[in-house]
């Protein structure tokens, strides 16, 4: 049996090698926007992912802009399954950007502030990319200064803020963390206990199952589980 | 510009996901190497079968330079098989597929649309997570390369018919805790039955979420205080307090 699990795993890396890395980056930049538009919170920006996939977004376009015109049916054929592919590709790209920008807008101080953690600590992957930051930041500008001349200059100091934590409520709003999520297993990861239930579940590879966000996080961002 | 959709993905974006699923092709025409986006496309040379993704595949139909070969498991007799296990067991639905032998190291996991279940090698014997997306678009597009579309329709609004049963009385087990196990779920069924689940979930959650603190505060605190947090107390007497 464990001959027979060796020449598995030989097998599977050579698969693996096989992959085209643009296959492997498809796969991933799919991942990334399947998770973006489950998951309640906001996962880190996979620049590297993002970066590979918009420059060759690029190099694609000039080699479409070079091309067309060309009166060559068998060109033009080929270009229009280049452009099929392209805008399927921009559709993904948009779609993931789209679904971060909803979560920016719903919670922005919460997640200014998570993202100010993750830079300060070091953190390879920021929360935000910088084009999303610098948005939050100038729009959560804007609306306070709004605020403030139409209404919120006119408080006692005392009520001006707009990020007040004291007296027992929070006036940063957070997503739900522990809204239920559907997730495929690709590892591993044995038993899974849920806190504040007391149930624990055991998840195998291959497996479906519908849990609570804030059980499974980790394991997603650890690429072990996928949302779907 | 953002998004001003729920979370959950709509049944456009499922279709979207499931046009990345290869599946294999006859090609009528020479069609040269392209460099895609997604990964090199390799030269096709008719009467050689190529594995090419579905959208590629359904424009190729639609413009009648290749032939699409459906997948074993969309054949009635396999459907049949299918159909009749699907019936036969109440509680779960048919296993997916067989999974590829698991990755070494950090290597990069595959999992749907990327598996390769839908091409002319594919498992017979099982559905995949995009079965009921893959055979309508199939059935829509190219219903003259199966033998007998009409019996393969049939078929598939049966096991439609009995999987969405399945799903609906599965919502009987439904708990604040969450932690179901849904094994050989299809992508469109989950779409479809994503916003109740949850939403019954959540919902039993909020519902005995004061009761649910109590505990994990305690359960903190035993483990603060070194006790181990195998102590069995009585919900209903943390109640009483």
């Amino acid at each position: 049996m464990d001959d027979m699990d060796d020449i598995d795993d030989i097998i599977a890396e050579i698969a693996v090698d096989n992959t085209p890395a643009e296959t492997r980056d498809l796969q991933d930049l799919t991942r990334c926007w399947v998770a973006e538009r489950i998951a309640p919170e906001m996962l880190a920006w996979p620049h590297d992912v993002v970066d590979r996939v918009l420059e060759r977004i690029r190099r694609q376009i000039e080699l479409v802009e070079d091309q067309t015109g060309s009166m060559d049916p068998k060109t033009n054929f080929k270009l229009i399954v280049v452009q099929t592919e392209l805008e399927r590709f921009k559709f993904l790209v948009r779609g993931f950007l789209r679904a971060r920008l909803k979560k920016i807008d719903a919670h922005p101080l919460y997640i200014l502030a998570q993202h100010n953690d993750s830079s300060r600590s070091g953190d390879l992957n920021p929360l935000l990319s910088p084009s999303e930051y610098q948005y939050l930041t100038t729009h959560q500008s804007l609306l306070s200064a709004h605020y403030k001349s139409s209404f919120l200059g006119q408080f006692p100091a005392s009520l001006q803020r707009l990020d007040d934590t004291t007296g027992g409520v929070n006036m940063i709003d957070r997503p739900d963390e522990d809204a239920a999520v559907f997730v495929r297993c690709l590892k591993d990861v044995g038993d899974l206990a849920i806190e504040g239930t007391g149930s624990s579940v055991d998840i195998k590879r291959g497996d479906v199952w519908v849990v609570r966000w804030s059980a499974v996080r980790r394991w997603v961002e650890a690429g072990d589980l996928e949302v779907i | 510009m953002a998004l001003p959709l729920p979370p959950g993905l709509t049944p456009p974006e499922i279709a979207f996901i499931c046009e990345m699923e290869l599946v294999t092709i006859i090609p009528r025409q020479k069609l040269e190497e392209l460099r895609l986006l997604g990964g090199p496309l390799k030269a096709l040379n008719p009467p050689q079968r190529a594995s090419i993704p579905l959208w590629l595949a359904l424009l190729l139909k639609r413009q009648r330079r290749a032939n699409i070969v459906p997948p074993p498991w969309l054949s009635p007799i396999s459907l049949h098989a299918i159909l009749d296990h699907e019936t036969n067991e109440e509680d779960a639905f048919s296993p997916p597929p067989r999974l590829p032998p698991a990755p070494t190291g950090n290597a990069l996991v595959y999992s749907p649309p990327f598996l390769q279940s839908s091409t002319a090698n594919a498992a017979p014997d099982a559905l995949p997570y995009h079965w009921l997306e893959m055979g309508e678009m199939l059935l829509e597009v190219a219903s003259d390369d199966f033998e007998e579309p009409d019996i393969v329709r049939k078929f598939l609004r049966g096991l439609r018919e009995v999987r969405m049963a399945k799903l609906r009385k599965g919502v009987e087990v439904l708990d604040a805790a969450g932690g179901i196990k849904m094994n050989g779920v299809g992508a469109m069924e989950l779409g479809e039955a994503r916003s109740f689940i949850t939403g019954v979930i959540d919902g039993l959650r909020k519902i005995s979420a004061s009761k649910e603190q109590q505990r994990k505060d305690r359960e903190r605190e035993e483990r603060e205080n070194g006790y181990s947090g195998t102590q069995d107390y009585d919900d209903d007497e943390m109640d009483m307090q």
